[in-house]
């Protein structure tokens, strides 16, 4: 028998409901590829006669006095074997509901998931919690198991029932099924080899499956992410130590460190006996950079293009695993990679169940081995990406008492990145006592600058009237800058040059910002026609800033004139009016287009109050 | 280096340098085994060179010549920190046990013994899961009571590579950064890196010794394997289990797990 040597050794977890079958599949797996030494058999023989069972192959794993006796896995083990084609890691996890975190524990590590289901008693509070549990792992695909098929007589159409039941919840929670086969454990219907009594099923079998998995892989693809683990000093080098989670590092890169914001060149790697020249994701490095500045454990490191983000306020999916009650407000410590920060859980927004997949209404405070969704802030800036988009640097654990006792994913869509706050080398973010996420949390809605733009007549001004009029009502704080007001006063005394415009369009773009810092919904309502200065004006939030372009065409503005400007550019009583005597750059790529020639005020309205509650609003309260 | 043995090295490194950087005043238990001496190699390339904590050789007394002549030619070589502890005589230890595992025993109260005089907060152990089934339920960092009990019922949750680290001041952990290597793995890594060992380990009139002891209570098994390449061939089709040549495994079915609860590695 011959391997490829050079192929990684997946690891394979085991799942589900209590004592339906996940150690006994194992257990009959090995044995059925003659992976169980003769000596071993004989002495678990013995180890199941003296319990008066039949030969029992979870005893093969479950090596505990306790579990032997009570006939269950109480924590997590793994077991190495090989099939035809391949080397396994074969990682048991617990069933019961106490041993949640033993399970998380096992499970965490693995490449494949595979949920074992009792088809005689179909789905049960821990198949659902694992399977959820799976998708916080990261674990996107599960190859499903029906196992004690010999008890329903491997009956086809209790099968399917349990299948289509399974399949639904499955497909719910987001994850991707590989594949559903009948099996027996205990008979070894479809384990290995081809089950006689399956005839109505003629696919693979669990290990034919096995074989031929393929796991995703592609954390060298990823940018790179290299947390400093510690800094060693030897002779007189400062020796900067971590592990690349994802990416490629080189000789002669540009690393940028956050959450300093500092660009520095690497300098020369360091390793026992002798270092190369490119490392990979997974390897541990040890390097020097070419100045010396202010580094900590816990900095993370990537190139200056594709950085992590810095944030201070970010949402996030949990898995509690304490006895004691998760506390808003109260002040944990959160471990990601290898940096710890004092975090604050500022609001519960939804409380999971399991079960069905809905709220739990009844409670907003979740107790051991719930699952929920939180808004986590922090005084200090903590660099993260979101776990869609890199799961190593995506996902961290809480202590209390300086023991684990969560551990979430994280969402960034709702929260602006602190860095670009931060720009600038030298300047130092300021923290005033009233954060904006206080402000968002009270107010129930993040904030918001709504760019409005268009010819004069398209509509911008009555639909800004209407849509503060409607948030209003709606407990938003919600102001409207409109461009002819402010030229009564912020802006006085600037005309309609194309400087003078560029100057009108930065000043309410800052009078904007101001607003949006102070939590409110900032309704923009102003011409502005040129691409460029739109550009400038999004870059000072892009975070939370949305181009609306309220649409009519020039001759239907004209034949609108509701201010009997049109009249007057065209017999030249008004110079450089828009669309007459100087130029509209229609939005290339605005975040809505309202059509005022196609659709009444009200429906312009609506839509943009849909959009600006999806967008803006923090839902799970109504 | 293949890929596989690449992520084994990789996935240990990490674990020193997070038990250096995480635990105050830890050691490293050197048996002068093979996984022994490949912990020890790793933890060279973790500290790249130069090792920042002592070496603890727990001595019974029984152990075979080649191991102590072994251990004092590369504690010279190796330019190691070595700390030698003696262990209490079998007559101290619980009757109650069978006979092989009563003089194992030996082992954990002479390792007790030096953790209290030198209050180490954290031990590296060469332990791996695929040895034995107790063995296979172990943490990466496993806390241990002042007895040096471990509580196999009530483990702390690990995962993302985080871990518990802070515990009450007479807890120790124990650190096994070998935990997921196989026994083939321990030989094609010492072939790959040409990592010295005790020359028990190869075949001389039929018979090898596969995992090294107390003379006493250890026994060879029957093997032609006579270097690297031979007992590589022979763990691949073998279907004897590793530790079939300790006596003390097969004396009572729960024997190691009551060893292993009252502190044994």
């Amino acid at each position: 028998m011959s391997f490829d040597e050079n192929i990684e050794i997946p690891k394979v977890v085991i799942v589900g409901h209590v004592d339906h079958g996940k150690s006994s599949l194992i257990g009959r797996l090995m044995y059925d590829l003659g992976e169980v030494p003769s000596e071993k058999y004989k002495e678990l023989k013995l180890v199941s006669e003296k319990r008066g069972m039949e030969f029992e192959y979870a005893f093969l794993l479950d090596a505990l006095q306790a579990e032997r006796d009570q006939g269950i896995t109480i924590d997590t083990t793994q077991i190495f074997f090989k099939t035809k084609k391949r080397k396994y890691v074969f990682i048991d996890a617990p069933g019961h509901k106490e041993f949640i975190r033993n399970m998380i524990t096992g499970a965490s590590s693995a490449d494949i998931a595979v949920l074992i289901i009792d088809a005689h008693e179909g789905l049960k509070e821990q198949t659902k919690k694992h399977a959820y549990l799976l998708k916080l792992l990261g674990l996107d695909n599960v190859i499903c198991l029906f196992n004690k098929m010999d008890k329903i007589n491997y009956d086809e159409k209790k099968f399917f029932k349990v299948e289509k039941e399974l399949h639904q919840f499955i497909t719910n929670i987001g994850i991707n099924i590989t594949a559903k086969i009948p099996v027996s454990a205990k008979c070894g219907d479809n384990i290995v080899s081809k089950s006689k009594n399956l005839i109505w099923y003629d696919d693979e079998t669990f290990c034919e499956i096995l074989d031929t998995y393929n796991i995703k892989k592609g954390s060298d693809k990823l940018p790179l992410r290299l947390p400093v683990q510690d800094i060693y000093k030897i002779d007189d080098k400062r020796v900067i130590v971590g592990r690349i989670e994802t990416g490629e590092l080189t000789l002669n890169d540009e690393l940028f460190f956050l959450p300093s914001n500092e660009t520095v060149k690497l300098k020369s790697f360091e390793a026992w006996p002798k270092a190369k020249r490119k490392y990979i994701s997974g390897d541990n490095v040890g390097l020097t950079i070419e100045e010396q500045i202010f580094i900590d454990k816990g900095n993370l490191i990537s190139h200056v293009t594709s950085r992590p983000k810095l944030m201070n306020t970010f949402e996030a999916n949990l898995f509690w695993l304490s006895e004691k009650k998760l506390k808003v407000n109260k002040q944990y410590l959160m471990k990601i990679n290898t940096g710890e920060y004092n975090i604050f859980i500022r609001k519960v927004s939804r409380v999971i169940d399991t079960n069905n997949l809905n709220s739990k209404h009844s409670s907003l405070s979740p107790e051991k081995n719930d699952v929920c969704e939180v808004i986590i802030h922090s005084s200090q800036l903590i660099p993260m990406d979101d776990f869609k988009d890199n799961q190593k640097t995506g996902r961290f654990c809480i202590l209390d008492e300086e023991k684990i006792i969560a551990g979430g994913i994280i969402n960034l869509q709702n929260f602006p990145d602190q860095k670009d706050v931060v720009q600038t080398k030298n300047i130092k973010p300021v923290s005033f006592s009233v954060s904006e996420i206080d402000r968002a949390l009270r107010f129930n809605h993040r904030s918001a600058i709504i760019w409005m733009t268009g010819l004069s007549g398209s509509g911008k001004s009555t639909i800004a009237k209407e849509i503060e009029k409607k948030l209003f009502l709606k407990n938003y704080n919600v102001f409207v800058l409109d461009g002819d007001n402010l030229r009564a006063g912020i802006n006085r005394g600037l005309g309609f040059t194309t400087e003078e415009r560029t100057e009108n369009i930065r000043r309410t773009a800052e009078v904007a910002r101001l607003f949006s810092q102070a939590g409110f919904i900032v309704i923009v309502s102003l011409i502005s026609p040129y691409i460029s200065e739109r550009k400038k004006a999004r870059d000072i939030r892009p975070e939370i800033f949305k181009e609306i372009f309220i649409k009519a065409s020039i001759d239907e503005c004209k034949k609108r004139d509701v201010k009997g400007f049109y009249s007057k550019a065209i017999s030249g009583e008004i110079e450089n009016f828009t669309g007459i005597s100087s130029p509209y750059e229609d939005p290339t790529n605005p975040d809505l287009i309202l059509n005022t020639e196609k659709e009444s005020i009200e429906e312009s309205v609506n839509k943009l109050e849909n959009f600006i509650i999806k967008e803006f609003g923090m839902t799970n309260n109504s | 280096m293949n890929s596989h043995l690449k992520k084994l090295e990789n996935e240990s490194i990490y674990i020193f340098r997070e038990a250096y950087r995480s635990i105050k005043n830890i050691s490293m238990l050197w048996s002068l085994g093979k996984d022994s001496n490949v912990m020890v190699w790793i933890a060279f390339k973790a500290f790249l060179g130069k090792i920042p904590f002592p070496l603890v050789h727990v001595d019974t007394g029984k152990k075979f010549k080649e191991m102590y002549d072994f251990r004092n030619k590369y504690e010279k070589k190796w330019n190691i920190k070595l700390i030698k502890g003696d262990c209490p005589p079998v007559e101290e230890i619980d009757p109650s046990l069978p006979p092989a595992a009563r003089s194992a025993a030996r082992k954990t109260e002479g390792l007790k013994k030096i953790l209290k005089t030198y209050q180490f907060k954290g031990v590296v152990a060469g332990i791996r899961r695929d040895e034995q089934g107790t063995r296979a339920k172990e943490r990466i960092f496993s806390p241990r009571d002042e007895s040096g009990k471990w509580d196999v019922k009530n483990q702390p949750p690990e995962f993302w590579d985080q871990s518990n680290f802070n515990y009450p001041d007479k807890v120790h952990i124990r650190i096994h950064p070998l935990l997921s290597w196989t026994e083939i793995d321990i030989w094609q890594y010492i072939k790959d890196q040409k990592i010295p060992i005790v020359d028990l380990y190869f075949s001389k009139n039929g018979k090898r010794y596969r995992s090294l002891g107390d003379k006493d209570i250890t026994s060879p098994v029957n093997s032609n394997a006579k270097n690297l390449d031979e007992i590589i061939s022979e763990l691949k089709i073998t279907k004897v289990s590793e530790r079939s040549g300790r006596v003390m495994d097969h004396e009572q079915e729960d024997v190691f797990e009551r060893l292993r609860t009252k502190g044994y590695m």
